[in-house]
């Protein structure tokens, strides 16, 4: 996105713009939309939410002196008589890098404003996410088949089901707020609402394509947590 | 929401872009679960993981997120803060070491 | 604007430099063209939407207010209770052990929490961030209206624990596990997940106002209004609302592990415990790993209740002294500077728990460190004393009073900030006296003093100043009756969270001073009232302040209807030419020059060029 242009107002790059933009008067974020913003500094408090919740897993996995199961053997699949190891878990970060991939797109489209292929590509990410929480809630189900409890599990530490049943279902949670308000923003796009700015049901405030994007900001974070689900709980 | 830009941005990035930040993270969450798969262990297993997931985490937030294209007053905002959190994980390794050690020697030396 | 606006020099105004970078104007008036359009507002039409489901944070401010102070008179209340079992033990007869520790717990955490930082944040922050910034309304009022009634909500579920099968939590305000779940400490079912709960609603609540903070200073000022140029007052409630939002964070972690804990039966927090000769069904958690967590949000608490203070503080010194903020740039990066540190002193709360020894030194270094920017404040606010025209009003009797309390909290800080000095004296009244003195009493002299200096605002009434004299020498002189002999208490070794202190050798020195510190506590206590007096007096006959009585230069004062009406500034944004503090200045017809006053209207003056 090249620098938006202000009048009056004139752009230096790098740090020297950062001081600049810092030292001006009206924004600091040059150009940059209200709920725009206001999303990135959730995210950013949402990022230290996470952080406390991987950080506590650390402590409590690191200082257990009984024996933490091995993700790789837990989370495997037995498919066609061969035993493949995390296979589900390859699926589900498979199936959100794609819906990540999708949003990205929606929203280029929507800032084209190009009203069918954003509503389209937003449907497709919906979908992805519904399939994500599906899939998360047949890993959960199968982990509780074999015993495993918030309480204890049979493959070693009681603290790995607590931590896994608690940050995966927070990360679950995000994934299908943000599935449900997907589908909103689906009907949203396709009804024409952001073409027409028409006011929005609680805040009637006008509507905009900027709002793809606030809400793509928020799915991709949902996405880039799961990075570090994977990297941390599962790989490691 | 409730503002109206007096400026519409129009400006949008080729679609190129994102289809290949979309393959890399594809070809980098491969990369990711070949280290499961070829079972490798210690400090390489570690090392690897964390390299593929700062990456897949830094290509999301620069390209999906548009971080990289956002102004630096913005970016360092959302950036700096994480000193804090990097000073909590530090200390919480000290931490969880000195735990493990203080519970082995209770529990199986027995202090 | 550039690069030689950054030093502070003393100019003149006639110089053709213009504000904003459009070099070249012969206008020397020009302020940059505003970026966004006018903000799009929701007018309320009936009395439900216009006072009671408002999206005027103005509304939402004092909505704030009301209910915080509602919650603030429970702790008092609470605390003669704890004060009627310390100083006369036996007297109430309804008093157990038990009631003793639900009074010590729900008093600490309404007043930290549902009290000070709801007031000074939710408060003073929606009431005076979009006026001081210029901004119509804070910039989602929807969303702020939402905060106000999750806050609503999360006092109703703590309230609602006085009212559940064994009542509220007793486990102390730390809440620290294993003890606080455990059957035998009073509330351990209901009443901690009831305080967990309510903490989760209120930080969802909190985040979404804090949101609304950050967003109207960052993206929602004026034309003309650079952060250099706003009230330290938004300075202060600005950082306070970014630890909060990053410092909130852990304590939602730490109140869902505990929940969880105590519900699901995970042992996150719990370790092995033996109870009667038996092993519970908890094992291997880590308690400590929930005293991190918690202080990783208890310490940012602190000066989230802090800052606001210090930015509130400095504003009304500088108007009361008639004299501009010393140091205001210095004074700006200490705020920011003491924000940014108290993320990495948290465990100096942790000293004596067991936790990994090397610490002590690390959090000992960290937490001398900030007492520096603390100092500079503290000798900012004397410097601009120093020589002023001191109007010696209520306001200013409470700034004075504040200096004093802060000042000498702040030095028992220092004595516990070392891990040597804080092992004997932890867990006695001596941390008592610390942080009563340091959160407790300084940041409620800065509340009395921001009341009784924008009443006139919220109102357009003075508060009686008699009345308010009486209310603050009251105060005063009683916070230091009951805050200086438990330094002593804490000496001679008296603990804190003691029921009864029975026979120990304490009692032959202890008692009388107990006594002495109980009837202070219902006097000062009972003073609080007049305020309350005060306020239902002025309302009925006080006499009109009109626009601007206190003669002040920043923007809140200088709307076009007192009080400001929805919208704030009428048909038009007010345009800034300087900082908030232009006071005395030399050459002036008066002795302010508000913040609108365009440079060609001063030109014969030696204004601070900011």
């Amino acid at each position: 996105m090249s620098d938006p242009k202000i009048e009056g107002y004139q752009f230096k790059p790098g740090f020297s713009g950062m001081a600049h933009d810092t030292a001006s008067d009206q924004t600091m974020f040059k150009g940059v939309h209200w709920g725009k913003a206001m999303m990135w500094i959730f995210l950013l408090s949402d990022t230290f939410i996470f952080s406390c919740f991987l950080i506590s897993y650390m402590k409590g996995r690191g200082s257990t002196p009984v024996e933490w199961p091995n993700p790789s053997e837990v989370f495997g699949l037995h498919v066609f008589g061969v035993d493949v190891p995390l296979l589900l878990i390859a699926i589900m970060t498979f199936v959100l890098i794609t819906s990540s991939g999708t949003m990205a797109l929606a929203v280029k489209y929507g800032y084209e404003k190009n009203k069918k292929m954003c509503g389209w590509l937003i449907l497709a990410t919906a979908i992805g996410g519904l399939t994500f929480v599906g899939m998360q809630a047949f890993e959960w189900s199968k982990l509780i088949h074999e015993g495993v409890r918030p309480w204890e599990n049979p493959f070693g530490a009681p603290q790995f089901g607590s931590f896994f049943f608690m940050i995966t279902g927070f990360h679950g949670t995000h994934v299908s707020i943000g599935v449900i308000f997907l589908f909103i923003y689906a009907y949203k796009t396709f009804a024409g609402h952001y073409d027409e700015k028409k006011r929005g049901w609680f805040t009637s405030m006008k509507g905009d394509y900027v709002e793809i994007e606030i809400l793509g900001l928020y799915w991709h974070f949902v996405d880039l947590v799961w990075v570090f689900i994977f990297a941390f709980f599962y790989l490691w | 929401m409730n503002e109206t830009n007096k400026k519409e941005e129009t400006t949008t990035h080729k679609i190129g872009i994102y289809l290949w930040i979309w393959g890399l993270l594809f070809v980098l969450s491969f990369f990711s679960y070949m280290v499961d798969w070829y079972q490798f262990q210690g400090l390489l297993r570690w090392s690897l993981i964390l390299i593929f997931m700062f990456l897949k985490a830094g290509l999301i937030m620069a390209f999906f997120m548009h971080l990289f294209w956002e102004r630096y007053a913005l970016v360092n905002v959302l950036l700096w803060p994480m000193t804090a959190i990097a000073c909590f994980i530090f200390l919480m390794v000290a931490e969880f070491k000195y735990t493990l050690f203080t519970r082995l020697l209770y529990f199986f030396v027995g202090g | 604007m550039s690069e030689d606006f950054n030093n502070n020099k003393i100019i003149h105004a006639q110089s053709s430099e213009t504000i904003g970078g459009a070099s070249g104007s012969p206008d020397m008036d020009y302020v940059r063209p505003a970026e966004t359009g006018d903000q799009d507002l929701y007018h309320g039409h009936s009395f439900i939407t216009k006072w009671i489901f408002c999206q005027d944070a103005k509304v939402i401010g004092v909505q704030y207010f009301l209910l915080a102070t509602f919650t603030g008179i429970i702790g008092l209340i609470l605390s003669w209770l704890m004060r009627l079992q310390l100083g006369f033990p036996g007297l109430a007869g309804f008093m157990t052990a038990e009631h003793y520790y639900q009074f010590v717990t729900m008093h600490g955490m309404i007043m930290v929490v549902y009290f000070l930082t709801a007031l000074f944040l939710g408060g003073f922050g929606n009431y005076l961030i979009p006026l001081m910034c210029g901004a119509r309304d804070m910039v989602f009022p929807y969303l702020n209206m939402i905060s106000f009634w999750m806050f609503f909500i999360a006092v109703g579920v703590l309230l609602a624990s006085f009212f559940v099968p064994g009542g509220p939590t007793g486990s102390g305000w730390t809440l620290y596990p294993p003890q606080s779940i455990l059957e035998g400490t009073p509330g351990s079912g209901w009443g901690i997940l009831l305080m967990c709960l309510s903490l989760i609603l209120f930080v969802a609540g909190f985040t979404m106002g804090g949101l609304n903070y950050l967003i109207t200073v960052l993206q929602a000022r004026t034309r003309g209004m650079t952060l250099m140029r706003m009230p330290l007052t938004v300075w202060g409630i600005f950082t306070a609302t970014v630890l909060a939002m990053l410092a909130f964070p852990a304590l939602l972690v730490g109140s869902l592990m505990m929940s969880l804990d105590k519900v699901l039966g995970t042992s996150f927090f719990m370790p092995t415990i033996l109870k009667a000769g038996e092993v519970l069904e908890y094992g291997g958690g880590s308690p400590i790993l929930f005293q991190h967590l918690f202080w990783f949000f208890g310490h940012p608490e602190v000066y989230i209740v802090a800052l606001p203070a210090f930015g509130i503080i400095s504003d009304l010194i500088s108007v009361h002294a008639r004299k501009n903020i010393f140091g205001y740039r210095m004074m700006v990066w200490a705020i920011v500077g003491i924000g940014a540190l108290s993320f990495f002193v948290w465990a100096h709360h942790m000293y004596v728990s067991g936790m990994n020894p090397w610490f002590g030194f690390f959090f000992a270094t960290t937490t001398l460190i900030i007492a520096v920017p603390t100092a500079m404040k503290v000798y900012n606010w004397i410097l601009t004393l120093w020589r002023g025209n001191i109007r010696l009003n209520t306001v200013m009797l409470w700034c004075l009073g504040f200096i004093v309390t802060f000042v000498n909290g702040g030095i028992t800080g220092i004595f516990l900030g070392n891990v040597t000095v804080d092992v004997p004296l932890s867990d006695t009244y001596f941390v008592i006296a610390h942080f009563h003195m340091v959160m407790g009493i300084a940041p409620l002299m800065v509340i009395m003093g921001a009341v009784y200096h924008w009443f006139p605002l919220v109102a357009g009434k003075f508060l009686d100043e008699k009345l308010g004299k009486w209310h603050f020498w009251l105060t005063f002189l009683g916070a230091y009756s009951i805050y200086f002999p438990m330094h002593y208490l804490g000496f001679i070794g008296v603990p804190r969270r003691y029921f009864e202190m029975y026979d120990s050798p304490y009692v032959t020195s202890a008692v009388g001073m107990n006594e002495f510190i109980s009837i202070a506590a219902f006097i000062v206590g009972a003073a609080q009232f007049i305020l309350i007096f005060n306020i239902i007096k002025t309302l009925k006959t006080g006499k009109p302040a009109g626009h601007n009585p206190w003669k002040a230069c920043s923007l809140e004062w200088l709307t076009p209807s007192v009080p400001p009406e929805h919208g704030n500034w009428g048909d038009r944004l007010p345009v800034v030419h300087r900082w908030a503090y232009d006071y005395s200045v030399p050459g002036a017809k008066e002795d302010f020059i508000t913040q609108t006053t365009p440079p060609s209207e001063v030109a014969n003056t030696e204004v601070e060029k900011t």
